[in-house]
């Protein structure tokens, strides 16, 4: 019962109140990249949810049997990217095979979220909160999910910008920035909201 | 030392399972791509404008070689697109009409009902009752929905109306999806003989909501040796399978509707008052 | 004279930030304070410079096909380091950088940096790319910092000029927002407008000298 209620903060935590992208701002580029059109930004929230939790799953268990049993806490960084690279590469030829479906919907987005900040970020993250294996997996999958809420959120305002008129050095991209500081203010809403 | 010495070690190997896994793992889930499919992507323009009526330009290659789509399809590398296609394919290259889009509507003077203040989109506008703020039910509303979804920069609102640059126009036709009046069509890039107005009205009622639409006089038809121009539901109307471009329906027509100037690219149109 | 024609390009017309709109996740994350935005600044111009000479020193040697792969792992050894030295030597920024340390490795400045620039340009040209795009980011990031920090908290320099900075509005007036996230996103509009402003002027005063010659 413990356990469940943990896990809960942390979903809770990571989809609304710590928000990767609107509070801790971790994968901002894919965010302002690929929010232009909502079913755009559905793929490429699912398939980082995907990654996420995959990563979450793959670096916890790197760190620990690997990292810390041979006392090398300090090559987190760059043992964490190349998990992270080698395991995009390797869903992307997997789906290739055996889901093309899904490939064809996810396909373009795995290359873009090997140097999403999000993923690292997370992977990170779990080691700096000394979450367990199922925390990790659970903070992934959830951030994945506050990843995916935000951009679509931000996808479906965008395509409204478009027709707005404004001063012209605003138009595009910083009107759009604009726009997602309101939706971070209004995610501050959530600051505080705490399960115990 | 020694702590060095792991972490070097512990960097190799997992560089080289890492390695070994994608290796073995490309060789066991190797897809087997047509390599015919990069070669034909190339000949392609790449802008994935949609005007083949595919995804994109990767899926129409694909749907090619797949058989379910011709060569020639692509508006926007055209003829080239078509012959670099075809020799990739081994086929006879095919002949490819260069099409661009084109405003059936000129009248920049048309009156307006109503009063639109909202947002500066044309499918926006048509919420105002009886399909947008024009007077005229088929004249162009300038609000230039058109111009964004222009991917070559080819169309563009000129005198509160939208008018093609046909030199840049590569055929793709989003501005027709997108023109919520319906009144963008695909015309042949060489003809010059064009029914700039889309009104169906009774020329009474055409001739109340602006000063150059289609009245359905029917002197183009009387004019024509041809057969190929005829006044169909109060509008001229084009047969281009019969028309031979000589252009003394547009001499004669009394709105100076018809006329050549629409496929140039200069952007200088004499305003309908003074004609 | 090309040094000179380069750094204008890195701070202004080719800003990474403001410009080409790369590592935009550490520009509003970490620039709520001058000391902030100086340290991360400093850091990734080095890693930068590092990684450049790095990679257009093995840019023969790298095969195409893992290029990217490889360039991550250069990159994220000279991270590392940055990010044991700061523990070392500065350990209150590698406190309030937290994380942004180590996600340097995926700041689309350098990696991008690596790929358009240090992958097919010589040693020398290759470093001073990276300073010039470095000292472009380094501004970048201290122009957001001093308006968040005045905005934010009403103080200038904090932790560079003592603990708590110099202060400029009285501690009740500051407008908390825009040290928080919230800050970030309209800071970072703002500026990008400016710039796009700024260069659109450059550009047409350019067009006009053309004219005029």
């Amino acid at each position: 019962m413990n356990t469940f209620i943990t896990l809960f903060a942390i979903s809770l935590n990571a989809i609304l109140a710590e928000n990767f992208i609107l509070v801790k701002f971790l994968g901002i580029c894919p965010f302002m990249g690929v929010s232009k059109k909502t079913d755009t930004a559905v793929g490429m929230g699912i398939a980082v949810i995907f990654v996420m939790a995959l990563a979450s799953a793959a670096t916890w268990a790197v760190n620990e049997f690997l990292l810390v049993s041979l006392g090398l806490e300090y090559m987190q960084t760059v043992v964490f990217i190349l998990v992270i690279a080698a395991l995009v590469q390797f869903v992307e030829m997997f789906l290739q095979k055996a889901m093309p479906s899904l490939y064809q919907a996810l396909g373009i987005y795995l290359p873009l979220i090997t140097t999403n900040c999000a993923v690292l970020g997370v992977a990170l993250l779990n080691v700096q909160n000394s979450y367990t294996f199922i925390e990790a997996v659970v903070y992934g999958v959830t951030g994945g999910i506050g990843f995916t809420l935000a951009i679509v959120l931000f996808s479906s305002i965008r395509q409204r910008l478009e027709d707005c008129d404004c001063p012209k050095a605003f138009k595009g991209f910083p009107l759009a920035l604009i726009a997602a500081g309101l939706l971070a203010l209004s995610f501050m809403g959530f600051s505080g909201f705490r399960v115990f | 030392m020694e702590k060095i010495l792991y972490a070097v070690l512990v960097l190799a190997v997992m560089g080289a399972v890492f390695g070994g896994v994608l290796a073995v793992a490309s060789r066991v889930f190797a897809v087997k791509t047509d390599e015919r499919l990069p070669r034909l992507v190339e000949a392609l323009p790449g802008a994935n404008c949609g005007g083949c009526g595919f995804a994109g330009c990767q899926a129409y290659a694909q749907a090619v070689i797949d058989g379910k789509a011709e060569i020639g399809l692509c508006a926007a590398g055209g003829q080239e697109a078509a012959k670099k296609m075809s020799a990739v394919m081994g086929v006879e290259a095919v002949e490819v009409e260069r099409k661009v889009a084109m405003v059936k509507c000129r009248g920049q003077n048309h009156l307006s009902k109503a009063r639109y203040e909202g947002i500066s989109d044309c499918r926006s506008a048509m919420f105002v009752t009886g399909n947008g703020p024009s007077a005229c039910p088929s004249g162009c509303l300038g609000f230039g929905t058109c111009t964004t979804a222009c991917k070559f920069d080819a169309i563009h609102v000129v005198n509160g109306v939208a008018r093609v640059e046909a030199d840049k126009c590569t055929g793709c036709f989003q501005c027709m999806e997108v023109c919520p009046k319906g009144i963008i069509i695909p015309v042949t890039y060489h003809t010059d003989i064009v029914i700039a107005c889309s009104n169906h009205d009774r020329g009474a009622n055409t001739r109340k909501v602006c000063d150059i639409g289609c009245v359905g006089c029917h002197l183009c038809e009387k004019q024509c040796e041809f057969d190929a121009i005829h006044v169909i539901n109060n509008l001229a109307t084009i047969d281009y399978s019969k028309c031979v471009s000589c252009g003394r329906c547009a001499a004669v027509c009394p709105r100076h509707l018809i006329s050549d100037s629409n496929l140039r690219t200069d952007m200088d149109v004499v305003p309908a008052m003074q004609r | 004279m090309n040094f000179r024609k380069q750094l204008k390009a890195g701070l202004l017309t080719n800003n990474p930030v403001l410009s080409q709109l790369l590592g935009m996740c550490s520009t509003m994350a970490i620039t709520t304070t001058l000391f902030n935005g100086i340290g991360m600044g400093l850091s990734v111009t080095i890693i930068l410079i590092c990684s450049n000479v790095v990679i257009s020193l093995l840019r023969k040697v790298i095969p195409d096909k893992i290029r990217i792969a490889a360039y991550i792992v250069i990159i994220a050894g000279f991270v590392t380091m940055v990010d044991l030295l700061l523990k070392a030597y500065v350990p209150a920024l590698s406190d309030s950088l937290g994380v942004f340390i180590p996600l340097i490795v995926v700041n689309c400045i350098i990696l991008g940096r690596a790929e358009a620039f240090a992958s097919k340009n010589g040693l020398l040209a290759s470093a001073v790319d990276g300073l010039t795009q470095g000292i472009g980011y380094t501004a970048a990031l201290v122009v957001m910092c001093i308006i968040r920090e005045f905005l934010g908290s009403g103080t200038f320099g904090k932790g560079v000029f003592g603990a708590d900075g110099i202060r400029i509005l009285p501690a009740q007036y500051p407008a908390l927002m825009l040290i928080l996230p919230v800050g970030g996103f309209l800071t970072l509009g703002c500026l990008i407008a400016l710039t796009q402003w700024v260069n659109k002027k450059l550009t047409e005063r350019e067009a006009k000298k053309e004219a005029a010659r």
